[in-house]
């Protein structure tokens, strides 16, 4: 058989993380300390290398390889890199975490490298068989990561429900998969576009059922209404820095999914799955802000934030314009940049034997440093969307792109809804400046998580101020 | 070919098995005993790889067979067999979630008659392939392209296998401490010096 | 296709029909008297002193887990091997990197000590 070994080249960054996760795999095995940072130290050095072969070799055109089960696009090298910086500093939060609640193990490491695999081959999938394998991939190193603390009870409900719908997800998913092959004859996402596009195959009984099936196992994984009971539980229950994990990359990458399946796969039965689309973003509209209020325990109040702010992501998609599906892009990585902040100040917050997780843990942060403070400031601030933060600007962009095609209702109540929820971040604001300090102990945190955490936020304000390139950087990935 | 009540023989034994296949699938879920809805399961099993096998996917039914009843089930049976759970509590809820569940499910089951029917499905749709003659591989047909064409989705589901014994060591292992294990190594390399150790002392008056 | 199938219906017709006598021989011809005692549970010769689940061993299910992992492994190698010499050195460099990947994995479970009995 006749391979031509130079497809290999686009995969470089994959085949790297995948041979570094094994490696950091058996040197955390063989290494004798048991506190040595070797481990941690190789896999930030995985995330830079594949950063840098990423960045080295850009994707000029749509580069298919494998039959075209592998996809190098501007959008794939763009979200993949946003995928790494995320994860990095989500180790680089998550270390204290770890250390003071002995979970500070390779596999949490090895377990969240091969999450990134998942991930980036979810990013780069033409081949529902591929979309399939790499979630499953993500979701596998989720469920477990979500579990390892497995002596708490919450831990182990929340891994639990995670577990159980995550799998009736990925069956919805399935069945969904196989119905439009039964339909179309084909599992490439181009070829099925093209079979699509001529013929009345697109508004058959047979593919409308399995769209609903798809939307279905994508809606549990994005955690939209009516598909979000488990994304309070497990962003409760699991242990804060894998809670961090799960809301910031995969996020980007279940973007990622729903551009291949729904705009570049199914596009011609757009005018189908945007009622659908359009319910589930209303319905998590009203769930993610409201529900929120009621909340005092802040990774639970965070998690229907999450809710909602799938919500504004999937406004950009409803719009089904180019411009759309850029807002959409910038509010994703916008939303994975805040989020990380606002898990991070909890992981900053805590230390061994105390979670900082409930909203009057905040109380008088003004009081203990100002300076971070501020940046929790600024943080929710963003996720409510003040200008000039960045999340004004996201949430912005995915309004103008639904007015843009006349869906000016939708735009009203997003904006409702959104000033519905800038109620629950100001009162954590409220509750950091105007109240006494309950916590008066010292911060834990090393100067690494300090120094990242501030740029994080401070990126939050300098980005809002400047919001140009990030969005511009976005428009050119997805060829505007 | 037999003709028989108006089927082929085919079609009869596909009648046979499938309606094995739905009826064991349904006593899973029905029977109280855990043991004998884990045997249900192998029976379903059974059923679906004979269907397999009418489907000439022959190396597809014989690993259903391999890995679902030779190791999955195993494991099932064990776990139901050796846990202690007292499955009264778990059945309560049945009634009173019963009603949603068969709500949702006449909804599944209708929108697959709308769409599995034979207008999409057909044999004017889809023509049946012809037979192969008996010398005819399907494994032969299968390793042909998951080798080759399929290259990057099987290296990729060897890594959600090491993900799987990564997650399933890292959840339930722990290293108990205080253990007392025979350890031959370090008998057999064990010295003379180590173990013995000769005391002169003088006798002690009485 | 079917005809070659036909030792198999024997066979499944004879192993049927095999159980089904000897079930049946077996109802008819034995004794019958039914009592209470005879099928209450006991535990040598007492009352029984409690359930028969109990809790068991998380390391048993570890070792099934690992079992099941490593089958499903060989199950990819029985096309492999019969396809060998068309799909070439190709083939076998994916069956090699396949196999690598998953020996990093017994690697691990190995030294990590899961394959030992404590």
């Amino acid at each position: 058989m006749n391979f031509d070994y130079t497809q290999l080249i686009p995969l470089l960054p994959e085949i790297t993380v995948l041979t570094m996760a094994c490696l950091v795999l058996v040197v955390d095995v063989y290494k004798t300390s048991k506190d040595s940072n070797l481990t941690y130290y190789l896999t930030q050095l995985t995330l830079v290398m594949a950063a840098i072969l990423t960045i080295a070799l850009p994707a000029t055109e749509t580069n298919r390889v494998f039959n075209g089960m592998f996809v190098a696009d501007s959008m794939s090298d763009l979200l993949k890199l946003f995928i790494y910086i995320v994860s990095f500093m989500v180790f680089v939060y998550s270390r204290e975490y770890l250390r003071a609640r002995e979970m500070y193990r390779g596999e949490y490491f090895v377990l969240g490298l091969f999450g990134i695999l998942g991930m980036m081959i979810m990013v780069s999938a033409h081949n529902l068989l591929m979309v399939y394998l790499g979630l499953e991939l993500l979701s596998l190193c989720l469920y477990a990561m979500v579990a390892m603390q497995r002596n708490v009870v919450t831990v182990s409900e929340a891994a639990m429900k995670y577990f159980v719908l995550g799998a009736l997800a990925s069956g919805m998913l399935l069945y969904g998969m196989s119905l439009l092959y039964g339909a179309t004859g084909t599992l490439d996402i181009v070829e099925m576009s093209n079979k699509l596009s001529t013929g009345d195959l697109s508004s058959s009984l047979i593919m409308i059922t399995g769209m609903v099936f798809l939307i279905t196992g994508l809606g549990f994984k994005l955690g939209a209404v009516p598909f979000h009971m488990w994304v309070p539980d497990v962003y409760h229950g699991a242990p804060t820095s894998v809670t961090l994990y799960i809301g910031a990359a995969p996020k980007i990458a279940a973007f990622a999914l729903v551009m291949r399946l729904l705009v570049e796969g199914l596009g011609s039965m757009q005018a189908q799955w945007q009622d659908i689309l359009i319910i589930m973003t209303v319905l998590s509209l009203f769930v993610g802000n409201v529900i929120a209020i009621a909340q005092t325990n802040i990774k639970r109040m965070l998690a229907y934030s999450t809710i909602s702010h799938v919500a504004y992501l999937l406004l950009g998609i409803i719009a089904g314009t180019q411009s759309g599906y850029v807002a959409s892009m910038f509010y994703v990585i916008v939303y994975a940049i805040m989020s990380m902040a606002a898990f991070g100040m909890i992981l900053f917050l805590s230390r061994a034997g105390f979670e900082a997780d409930s909203l009057d843990d905040l109380k008088g942060l003004n009081e203990r440093s100002p300076w971070y403070a501020f940046m929790m400031l600024i943080v929710m601030f963003s996720m409510a969307g003040v200008p000039p933060l960045l999340g004004f600007w996201a949430k912005l962009a995915v309004l103008k792109a639904v007015v843009e095609v006349d869906l000016v209702w939708l735009a009203v109540t997003a904006v409702a809804f959104s000033i519905i929820g800038a109620f629950y971040y100001l009162r954590v604001v409220k509750l950091m400046y105007f109240d006494k300090a309950e916590d008066t102990n010292d911060f834990i945190a090393g100067p690494d998580m300090r120094f990242f955490l501030s740029a994080n936020a401070l990126a939050i304000l300098g980005l809002g101020i400047f919001p140009g390139g990030l969005l511009s950087l976005c428009a050119s990935a997805l060829g505007m | 070919m037999y003709e028989l009540i108006g089927l082929s023989g085919p079609q009869i034994v596909f009648y046979i098995f499938s309606s094995m296949l739905v009826i064991s699938a349904l006593m899973v879920i029905t029977v109280r005993n855990p043991v004998r809805a884990a045997l249900f399961l192998v029976l379903a099993f059974f059923s679906a790889s004979a269907i397999w096998l009418l489907l000439e996917a022959e190396f597809l039914a014989i690993t259903l067979v391999l890995v679902y009843v030779g190791a999955v089930m195993v494991l099932f049976l064990f776990v139901v067999m050796m846990l202690d759970i007292n499955m009264v509590p778990l059945q309560e809820g049945f009634t009173r979630y019963l009603p949603l569940g068969l709500a949702i499910a006449v909804i599944i089951v209708f929108e697959l008659s709308l769409v599995l029917g034979p207008e999409n499905f057909g044999l004017e749709k889809f023509a049946a392939p012809a037979a192969h003659t008996a010398d005819y591989s399907n494994t032969k047909a299968i390793g042909s392209i998951l080798y080759t064409d399929y290259v990057y989705p099987f290296e990729v589901a060897a890594v959600i296998l090491l993900v799987a014994i990564i997650a399933a060591i890292a959840l339930t292992f722990r290293r108990r401490v205080g253990t007392k294990t025979q350890k031959p190594e370090e008998q057999v390399a064990v010295r003379r010096e180590d173990r013995v150790r000769l005391v002169k002392m003088k006798a002690e008056k009485r | 296709m079917l005809e070659e199938y036909l030792p198999i219906w024997i066979f499944m017709l004879v192993g049927l029909g095999f159980g089904a006598v000897l079930l049946t021989v077996g109802f008819v011809l034995s004794p019958h008297r039914p009592d209470s005692e005879k099928l209450s549970p006991y535990e040598c010769g007492f009352e029984a002193f409690e359930d028969t689940r109990m809790k068991f061993d998380v390391r048993y299910y570890l070792v099934a887990i690992l079992f099941i992992i490593f089958d499903l492994e060989i199950a990819f190698l029985f096309p492999w091997a019969i396809v060998l010499d068309e799909i070439g050195w190709f083939g076998f460099g994916a069956m090699f990197i396949f196999l690598a990947i998953l020996v990093i994995g017994f690697i691990y479970e190995w030294k990590k000590g899961a394959l030992e009995w404590e």
